[in-house]
């Protein structure tokens, strides 16, 4: 066995290359990680983790020179003081953007574990359905009893925590104990339920935080600093979790600077023996070589890698026999969100900083209700007290606007929705050959955009926020819906959607590449529709399911 | 941002006292070291005096003695837009201007009540262009509203709005103030949803 020789490659380390490592080390195979950045030592260097608000330079906000630096990162919040080394430079890693997509990305170990938002949801049979039901795109060639002992499994190690809330729509799981709704949060609850007579929920998430100990991890400490690397190991990263993991069975070598170029596609046996690897750092060219490869190098960048490999036996690269590589790119479309102010429980107010909210999870286009859109949205918001930034009036300045500061102001309450984004094929990505990155790498082209049925449903998600809002008592009720394009909801997904036919998907039911048995891709790419829940946890899910799989079928010889 | 001048900020923004000088020979320059604008020293002191009629020293330290004027130049210095700079500097000249005009003396030799009235005069002025403005967006067809003729240029409400909301961004932010008059804490350990509050007799 050469030294560039393992049992199985996993190529990218987020979410689900973490999840992916752990379990085929845990199987016994000796793995490699691959990853592009560079490498992000848990603890050690969450260089901003454990600084007061008055150590960073400019309170968190951003200055011109990184407005200057990030063209893209700019456009929303992600771009900011306390975790810029987080976010990949949109100069060294441009992309040509053919309608605009906000491409958020995360280069380095752990990827986006490190900055996500962490809501945990399941997936229902609706949602699974639904393809099938609508005619649209293709049939998901798994059901909801497929995957929920998988859920189970992901959910009882990643450490989630939630309320056990009997809604079908949303189905429950393993759960640790849920965080607390404050005071309001629990009135308006209560008053949603009765004003729409049990159709529409309010609930606390269900997040990656864990509120017990767990696997050598401290439980959340209420600090609300997630995005900058949790010292206490509090939230689901492959850093607090699946990498340790991984690591315990001495099975994993990780191998930081590491930009797969495309993956080594043996016509003989129809198979992958391995990837090619360009170190970021050196600009040379290895191989690496393995009987199984599992793609997780987030939904973009793995259709790239599969657009880019076996280009001798199908121009379009490997997985695009069925012309569907590349294509059908979703997200969740955001930025409609709808806020008002709560009278009363001025002697009411909360301690520390809970990183979670509420959810509303859908409830459109269910038991028989018809649209004029399909599919549907849910809210994720939080109910607060202002702070320093209200308006006093007539206390504008002096001593008295001094002392006024330091009290909370009024109650308030505001949330975005979330809406699923159909699968379209001319929503893609392909290679653009006349630009070229740092390493002289091509780039990627994003030709994406909402279409009817996402624009009709943000009438909705508009409409409805301050229907509801008015309904539970809020006063002063705004809406704003902005900037209806795709990326903002960073949760690409549909690039090699699995199917249950390889002329119509790259992927079969064990996220398998139809045309190259050992290659396994359980990132976003893989989905076949985008439902309006979070994704992570799915992939979480899929991600073990599929390594289970493929470490069977490597036993019984069949790939 | 070279490794200096991250020391620099981290001395400007830990409680202030510890600044270090930016150009000690040249006492006309401003304390805080400034890449993109250029501070005199009385320019300093008159940010420092509209500050600290914002956030006054009372029972407990105001602007000055938090040096959130420097915050606010600092702010000034790397987060906002060239033309956002140069307005502020072009505003902060009409300001001291302004000041001699209505009261025939200099910012800093008005007394307390005077300073305020000035400040809150300009708010008012804004905040009728605001609500002016907001009310011909809400007629499509109405004609651009036209260029104030109110007793402050737009370079002047630019220049008092940034220091206003640096000055404020800087007390609600600063060691002081999270320390000894909020209960800040960097680990808060738990979540407690129904926190009893009384509001403060102050207010």
């Amino acid at each position: 066995m050469s030294a560039n020789t393992y049992d199985a490659i996993v190529i990218g380390s987020g979410i689900s290359g973490g999840w992916a490592a752990k379990e085929l080390t845990q199987k016994g195979l000796k793995t490699i990680m691959l990853e592009r950045g560079r490498n992000i030592e848990h603890i050690k260097d969450y260089v901003n983790a454990t600084k007061d608000p008055w150590e960073f330079p400019h309170r968190g906000g951003r200055t011109q020179k990184m407005i200057e630096d990030y063209p893209v990162l700019k456009r929303d919040y992600p771009l900011n003081e306390t975790n810029l080394d987080y976010w990949a430079s949109d100069k060294d890693s441009p992309y040509t953007e053919i309608k605009r997509f906000d491409w958020f990305r995360g280069y380095h170990v752990g990827g986006r574990s490190l900055m996500w938002g962490r809501q945990s949801y399941r997936w229902a049979d609706v949602d699974f359905e639904a393809n099938l039901k609508d005619g649209i795109a293709v049939d998901w060639p798994i059901r909801y009893k497929d995957i929920a002992p998988w859920y189970s499994y992901a959910e009882q190690f990643a450490g989630i925590s939630g309320n056990k809330d009997g809604l079908p729509i949303l189905p429950d799981g393993d759960f640790m104990p849920p965080m607390e709704m404050n005071v309001v949060e629990k009135d308006v609850s209560k008053r949603l339920k009765e004003f729409y007579k049990e159709a529409r929920h309010m609930i606390i998430g269900r997040t990656a935080n864990i509120t017990v100990p767990h696997n050598n991890r401290t439980n959340c400490q209420y600090r609300n600093k997630c995005w900058l690397g949790c010292p206490f190991g509090a939230y689901f990263s492959t850093q607090s979790a699946t990498l340790p993991a991984a690591m315990a069975t001495g099975n994993l070598t990780v191998r930081p600077w590491s930009i797969v170029t495309k993956i080594l596609y043996d016509k003989d046996t129809k198979k992958a023996k391995g990837v090619e690897v360009l170190d970021a750092e050196t600009n040379k060219t290895y191989e690496y070589f393995a009987k199984i490869v599992f793609v997780n190098a987030s939904t973009i960048n793995s259709a790239w890698i599969l657009m880019n490999s076996a280009t001798d036996v199908w121009e379009g690269g490997l997985g695009s026999s069925s012309g569907e590589l590349g294509h059908n790119l979703m997200d969740h479309h955001l930025n409609v969100s709808a806020y008002g102010r709560i009278e009363g429980y001025e002697d009411k107010y909360y301690f520390g900083r809970r990183a979670n909210g509420f959810y509303i999870p859908r409830y459109r286009n269910l038991n028989g209700e018809k649209r004029d859109y399909i599919r549907g949205f849910g809210y994720q918001g939080s109910a607060s007290r202002e702070g320093w930034s209200r308006d006093i009036a007539e206390l504008n300045i002096g001593g008295a606007f001094k002392d006024a500061l330091t009290e909370p102001g009024s109650w308030h309450i505001g949330m975005g929705a979330f809406g699923e984004t159909l699968p379209y094929h001319e929503n893609k990505v392909t290679i653009d050959k006349t630009k070229k990155d740092k390493w002289g790498l091509p780039v990627v082209a994003i030709d994406a955009e909402l279409k009817a049925n996402e624009l009709k449903m943000r009438i909705d998600m508009e409409k409805d926020g301050k229907e509801m809002l008015e309904a539970i008592g809020a006063k002063e009720v705004q809406t704003s819906s902005t900037n209806p394009f795709l990326g903002r909801g960073i949760h690409e997904m549909g690039t090699a959607r699995m199917g249950r036919d390889p002329k119509t998907s790259v992927l079969n039911q064990w996220n398998q590449v139809w045309d190259a048995k050992n290659v396994f891709v359980t990132d976003g790419s893989c989905m076949t529709s985008a439902a309006c829940q979070n994704p992570s946890l799915t992939y979480m899910a899929l991600t073990a399911r599929a390594a289970n799989y493929a470490v069977d079928a490597l036993k019984k010889g069949e790939i | 941002m070279d490794r200096r001048t991250v020391i620099k900020n981290l001395a400007l923004i830990i409680g202030g006292a510890a600044l270090l000088p930016a150009c000690s020979q040249d006492k006309a320059k401003s304390k805080v070291a400034l890449k993109n604008i250029d501070i005199t020293a009385d320019q300093e002191q008159l940010i420092g005096d509209v500050a600290e009629t914002i956030i006054p020293k009372t029972t407990t330290p105001g602007a000055k003695d938090l040096q959130l004027h420097l915050f606010v130049l600092k702010m000034l210095d790397d987060c906002y837009k060239k033309e956002d700079q140069q307005a502020f500097v072009t505003g902060m000249g009409h300001f001291a201007d302004q000041s001699k005009k209505l009261y025939s003396k200099t910012f800093d030799q008005l007394d307390i009540k005077t300073r305020e009235a000035f400040l809150l005069d300009i708010e008012q002025e804004g905040k009728a262009e605001e609500a002016a403005a907001q009310k011909n967006g809400d007629k499509k067809d109405a004609a651009p509203a036209t260029i104030s003729a109110g007793k402050y240029s737009p370079e002047l409400k630019k220049f008092y709005s940034i220091v206003k909301r640096q000055t404020i961004n800087g007390y609600t932010n600063s060691k002081y103030f999270m320390t000894n008059i909020v209960v800040y804490e960097l680990v808060p350990g738990r979540y407690n949803a129904h926190f009893p509050y009384k509001q403060k007799q102050a207010v």
